[in-house]
């Protein structure tokens, strides 16, 4: 007898697996609104980093064409060396 | 102080003057079509960053198909930053194989695979057919239903083709079927294998670029142009673009996490409405246009008969196209490049919007 309910209810457990819901989506992003405020927080400060370092890379290029449009950066030659 | 004794330990030791004297001669021509010179360094800056965030997470990745699934769910939702890590990876990813198709339809259009350049273009293609795998294997690692189902299909695909298919099919799959030696199979070609083969043929890439110099485009070839120094001018201008790349792709990232689906099941059927990656989009288009059956053989092995035909050609066309490697114009050759060009896009939306 003990055995003949063991086995009705290992099927019945079984199939409640079938009325089982879908299980959720992984969260695949932090769900916390501080953690969210901080993330978007954090990518605006990088895009003002990335743009104060696209300025100074600019800057720096153009001083770059500058010296070498006035030709400043070029060797010159048989320059008296100072020994 | 401690600066200049090292730089003078260095100095007495490597021609650090000879190879920053070297660095500065390389010239690159000035010319309105110069904008595709920066193809080729996203696609390496994008390589660079898909190594680091992949030796992160691989830290924490499990290669097992029991798993390998739920230890990207916990690298994404339990580690500190890990959902950040995975997202750039994947997204790096996404970004390195548009830069690169970007970069081998440039070539292609401006010819700049013409002699003495074919290897340049063969090891070219090399990284992108290479890219493409690399995209494949990752996306398999995630061993979810939907992966499962695309590298069932990407397998079987490949196992269409006459005489080897039957070989590379039962290679890629390690067995018969889509099963956990496949996952382990594919997680040494995402992780070892093919970050070698990468790292030789960039390596070679790089030298022979080095050797030739940069392609000027055929009409512009014989007009006299002004050149400009690779370091540092053309070198600031790189890092410019490279920051905005890291910038588009750190957005990316933040705002559009990819999905994790529910955890492969070798025995259920594939999910409905699978598509694959949109890299493949184009021959899944391709497939679809042919019958079942033509003249009393399998539709599908004739389509990838001619599919494979269509990307051999591409690959050999500096060895085609003989009117360009003696200097003169080839008509034809640039229609074969715009045909191509928007065959690959025109497929591509199709297989996305349907």
């Amino acid at each position: 007898m003990k055995r003949i309910i063991f086995a009705f209810l290992s099927v019945i457990a079984c199939a409640l697996d079938l009325f089982a819901q879908e299980a959720a989506p992984v969260e695949v992003f932090p769900t916390a609104p501080y953690d969210r405020y901080i993330i978007f927080q954090s990518l605006a400060l990088f895009w003002v980093a990335i743009v104060g370092l696209i300025v100074i890379i600019r800057m720096k290029l153009k001083e770059i064409e500058r010296v070498q449009k006035m030709g400043i950066d070029r060797e010159e030659k048989d320059i008296p060396l100072l020994d | 102080m401690s600066c200049q004794r090292l730089r003078n330990w260095i100095e007495e030791r490597y021609d650090v003057e000879g190879m920053k004297r070297l660095a500065r001669h390389k010239l690159v021509p000035v010319h309105q079509y110069e904008i595709w010179y920066y193809t080729g360094g996203i696609a390496m800056f994008l390589f660079i960053l898909q190594f680091i965030t992949g030796m992160v997470l691989s830290f924490y990745y499990i290669p097992y198909f029991e798993h390998a699934n739920k230890s990207i769910i916990e690298i994404v939702t339990k580690l500190n930053m890990g959902w950040f890590f995975r997202s750039l990876h994947h997204w790096g990813a996404q970004l390195a194989i548009t830069a690169l198709f970007i970069h081998v339809f440039s070539t292609l259009l401006l010819k700049s695979y013409r002699k003495p350049r074919e290897l340049l273009w063969i090891s070219g293609f090399m990284l992108l057919g290479i890219s493409i795998f690399f995209g494949l294997s990752g996306y398999f690692l995630l061993w979810d239903e939907r992966a499962f189902a695309a590298v069932r299909v990407a397998t079987g695909g490949a196992g269409n083709l006459p005489v080897i298919g039957g070989f590379i099919k039962a290679f890629l799959r390690g067995g018969l079927d889509v099963t956990g030696d496949t996952l382990t199979r594919f997680y040494a070609f995402h992780v070892s294998v093919l970050p070698l083969i990468t790292l030789f043929l960039v390596g070679i890439h790089v030298l022979l670029v080095q050797y030739h110099g940069m392609s000027v485009p055929m009409s512009l070839e014989k007009k006299p142009l002004k050149q400009i120094p690779f370091f540092p001018n053309l070198f600031y201008k790189d890092l410019i673009i490279w920051l905005l790349v890291l910038g588009l792709t750190v957005t990316l990232a933040t705002l559009l996490p990819p999905e994790i689906g529910k955890k492969a099941d070798p025995l259920a059927p594939a999910p409905e409405n699978i598509k694959p990656e949109w890299y493949f989009l184009f021959l899944f288009q391709t497939l679809k246009l042919f019958p079942g059956e033509i003249l009393g053989m399998n539709g599908e092995t004739i389509a990838i008969i001619l599919i494979s035909c269509g990307i051999l050609f591409f690959f050999l066309i500096p060895f085609f196209d003989r009117r360009s490697s003696r200097g003169e114009k080839s008509v034809l050759f640039t229609w074969i490049g715009v045909f191509y060009t928007l065959y690959f896009i025109v497929m591509t939306i199709i297989g996305f919007l349907s």
